[in-house]
């Protein structure tokens, strides 16, 4: 034992905490990931499942968008940012104990929160569709997480932060502060008239903007390095990225008003601080990949950089369309359409869950001391890769379509307008099924690792309760 | 960046400060916003009794708003007419004018959405559906729009085996031949009375009709302009039915009667193709028949001041055959009275009674010219 590196030690600790909270994640990224196919069975087929009222398309719909970012994002996030800051922090981690009650808190409200959906107590607030009862639950144990996180954070050896520390942290800290903003002003205080919408539609965007961006941003930081063995090229940019990205990113989300009844310098401040953003982006840009472009062939091979660089390089790519959708002459085409669709599952799938994919994939044999094969993985990555890329394709050529149509009044709506985008949905459907099957390949990769013999685990259980 | 407790209070300013922003201030700029009525006075006052708008919504449709947030509806439809310039919505006739954010103080849940696979839906009520027909659109939406890809909500109806008089038919126009009774659940109903209940259908000190610009506007309040309007001959009450009849005629798009497409904007026709209005005996002649070409259309051989046309002319109104009983007196009082001509206007009691009348002819169906002459 007193051979044992710290890493090792530190590993250890975390092993509990990060095996529960990424077999959770990974069960949740199954659910969403059939919620997904169904809904978009439903967009190919209006009869599919539509005698029972607990799957209308806009429950589900919703439902998956709820179970990928609060349980596939959330518990992914817990499993990653524990691991990171501890390992940063060459501290343990400790409470364990509250940890998985915390999370098992956090998954159970979710769980009963979907349920909701489907059984007609939706909220109608973006990305707070969850009925009001499961809130205080969620809050609680999220602050539970969040206060042991920072317990090991504060624990740390090395006073001096570094980059991924501060997305971590200021991603963990953030979401409470949107949460209980968008608490008072939707349910405590009800905001009046359109105001809710501004806030709900702030809440939805800023919530993948500064809670699961900087953390996918964050273990890239932590990665590239890691695994390659040099430092971030042009380091000194990332603190002007970071606050880049707190200074601006709450305003730029709101460009996505433009048009709309709401006062108009709300929509007018979201496009102006959306043109301001390519300075972060440029500069998450250019730090990922300038390092990683030095050594290309290292990243190749490496399976979790990989990942992590397909998911900055789509960062980089979807960030700076998004830019350029902001625009009000763009706008004017794109809004409202299945473009939507590209920016969400960019952001979600083909950015956060990538780097994550990584993250995983360079922690759990750390963590567990088991491989996983690499043809599992590179299955993994190429299917992955070829489902994310079709699934946004059909969506991005899908949307300026839908756009491009609607904006010509003398084209009759279903049959001429979204009958022409149809075929997209087709693609998507098929998109989904690929991402369904590449997801469960990852989740039992993993489970393969953290439950390498499942039966034995009864087996043990019940050696130590005779003994 | 080190010290824990100053990147706190760094993290959370940047976040404070669009709080302050979005939160707080916007909260102050919408405190006063209450229902108005459509023009103020010169001096900021509100006229004397004077309608106010919005409306606080009646009972039922207030439980309908609930039912239609519960069943995600606005997860595929927006219900906000954007700005003239940065969207095409005023001109698909989605709305008489763009929304503004009084139009939604009264609302408990502002249900604006962000995603039209649907299309928009905050005039809804204005664009003459029966009850019937959303009914039938919320069992089976693909029974009157067969590309629809809005699902279907069997869920909240009861088919019946022996329908009595209150149940409504359903005809697939996949399959003519099935028809189906349903009658409707309260939820149904609570829903459709919402669905009828969304129309931006006022003017606002804000914001005024598109097709109207706000210098007409001022024009006609103006004092010194009234000699104008009083110095023609013609009675307040028709020019009224005529404007509203002339935008029937010339709006091609939702609600519209896009009839000068082929009659064109001065009524004269196209020579041997569409027979012209301006001077037609039809047209001056016999209500009745006007009336129901006007519901049903036309096909075939017919005679215009003594030349022959031969074509078709579907049902008016889009979608067709659409035109409300008000929409086509005003129409047909507008040609009837425009381009020279003068005969008398034509009621939307006139053309209700003649509705009825026709109660047993198939939608679609339409007229022939020997059809609508009397034998003689």
């Amino acid at each position: 034992m007193t051979t044992d590196s710290p890493d090792k030690i530190i590993d250890r600790s975390a092993k509990l905490v990060f095996s529960f909270f990424l077999s959770s994640a990974g069960l949740w990224l199954l659910t969403a990931a059939l919620f997904a196919y169904l809904a978009a069975a439903k967009l190919t087929d209006p009869f599919f499942l539509s005698t029972s009222e607990y799957f209308t398309y806009g429950k589900i719909k919703v439902a998956q968008a709820n179970a990928f970012v609060y349980g596939w994002g959330g518990n992914a996030i817990f499993a990653v940012s524990l691991w990171i800051l501890a390992r940063l922090s060459q501290a343990e981690v400790r409470g364990s104990f509250f940890l998985v009650l915390a999370g098992v808190i956090w998954n159970l409200a979710i769980t009963f929160g979907l349920l909701g959906i489907l059984d007609g107590h939706m909220s109608g607030h973006e990305m707070l569709e969850m009925p009001t009862e499961v809130w205080p639950a969620m809050l609680i144990s999220y602050l539970i997480i969040t206060f042991l996180a920072l317990v090991i954070h504060r624990s740390r050896q090395i006073k001096e932060t570094i980059a991924p520390q501060w997305f971590i942290l200021a991603a963990l800290l953030w979401f409470p502060a949107l949460f209980l903003i968008a608490w008072h002003g939707l349910e405590i205080n009800t905001a009046r008239g359109t105001l809710q919408t501004v806030l709900s539609m702030w809440y939805g965007q800023s919530l993948i903007w500064l809670w699961l961006t900087p953390v996918a941003l964050g273990a890239a930081y932590y990665l590239i390095p890691a695994v390659l063995g040099r430092t971030i090229d042009k380091y000194y940019l990332a603190v002007f990225g970071f606050w880049c990205i707190a200074a601006l990113a709450p305003w730029s989300v709101v460009h996505h008003l433009e048009g709309g009844p709401v006062p108009m310098w709300i929509p007018a401040i979201g496009t102006v601080m959306s043109i301001a953003m390519v300075f972060p982006i440029a500069v998450a840009s250019t730090n990922f990949h300038a390092t990683a472009f030095l050594d290309i062939g290292k990243v190749w091979d490496s399976l979790p950089l990989r990942f992590v660089i397909f998911g900055t390089l789509s960062y980089t790519f979807s960030s700076y369309i998004g830019v350029v959708f902001s625009l009000p002459a763009v706008a004017k085409i794109t809004q409202f359409t299945i473009i939507n669709e590209f920016h969400f599952n960019q952001r979600v799938y083909g950015f956060f869950s990538m780097i994550i994919f990584g993250a995983v994939y360079f922690a759990l044999p750390r963590i567990t001391g088991r491989e996983i094969p690499i043809a599992a993985k590179s299955f993994h990555f190429w299917t992955s890769t070829f489902g994310v890329l079709l699934l946004l394709l059909a969506y991005l050529i899908g949307g300026l379509t839908h756009g491009v149509l609607a904006g010509q009044p003398s084209l009759e709506w279903s049959s001429a307008v979204i009958g022409s985008i149809q075929p997209y949905f087709l693609i998507t459907k098929i998109a989904f099924v690929i991402l369904a099957f590449s997801q469960l390949v990852f989740v039992v990769n993993v489970w393969r690792v953290i439950f390498p013999n499942p039966l034995s685990l009864f087996a043990e259980g019940k050696k130590e309760v005779s003994a | 960046m080190n010290n824990l407790g100053k990147f706190t209070i760094g993290i959370f300013l940047t976040l404070g400060i669009a709080w302050l922003a979005f939160v707080v201030g916007a909260r102050k700029q919408y405190g006063d916003l209450v229902p108005s009525p459509q023009a103020l006075e010169e001096d900021g006052s509100i006229p004397a009794d004077a309608d106010i708008f919005p409306v606080e919504l009646a009972g039922l449709a207030k439980q309908g708003a609930e039912e239609y947030a519960s069943l995600g509806c606005v997860t595929c439809h927006t219900q906000q007419v954007r700005r003239v310039e940065t969207g095409f919505d005023v001109e698909r006739g989605w709305g008489k004018r763009p929304s503004v954010p009084r139009d939604y103080v009264l609302q408990d849940h502002v249900l604006l959405g962000n995603s039209r696979i649907g299309p928009d839906l905050a005039n809804l009520g204005l664009r003459d559906y029966s009850d019937e027909w959303f009914h039938q659109h919320l069992f089976e939406p693909q029974s009157i729009i067969p590309s629809s890809l809005c699902p279907p909500s069997p869920f909240l109806y009861d088919e019946i085996d022996e329908p009595v008089h209150a149940d409504i038919e359903v005809t697939s126009e996949l399959d003519v031949d099935k028809t189906r009774y349903i009658r409707s659940s309260i939820r149904a109903s609570r829903l459709v009375a919402y669905l009828q209940s969304l129309k931006q259908d006022y003017e606002l000190p804000e914001v005024a009709f598109v097709d109207q610009p706000v210098e007409e506007l001022v024009a006609q309040e103006d004092p010194s302009d009234v000699s104008e309007i009083v110095s023609s001959s013609i009675p307040t009450w028709l020019q009224q039915q005529m404007d509203a009849g002339k935008e029937v005629y010339m709006k091609a798009a939702a609600g519209g009667g896009m009839c000068f497409t082929c009659h064109q904007p001065n009524g004269v026709g196209l020579a041997g193709q569409f027979p012209p209005l301006a001077g037609s005996d039809w047209v001056l002649g016999d209500k009745d028949r006007l009336i129901k070409i006007s519901m049903y259309g036309l096909m075939g051989e017919i005679e215009v001041n003594g030349v022959k046309y031969n074509n078709v002319m579907a049902p008016p109104g889009i979608p067709p055959g659409s035109l409300t009983d008000d929409q086509i007196a005003n129409v047909l009082t507008y040609i009837r009275n425009d381009w020279g001509n003068s005969a008398s206007a034509v009621s939307a009691e006139e053309v209700a009674t003649v509705r009825a009348s026709l109660k047993g002819r198939a939608p679609m169906q339409m007229f022939t010219a020997a059809e609508l002459t009397p034998a003689e």
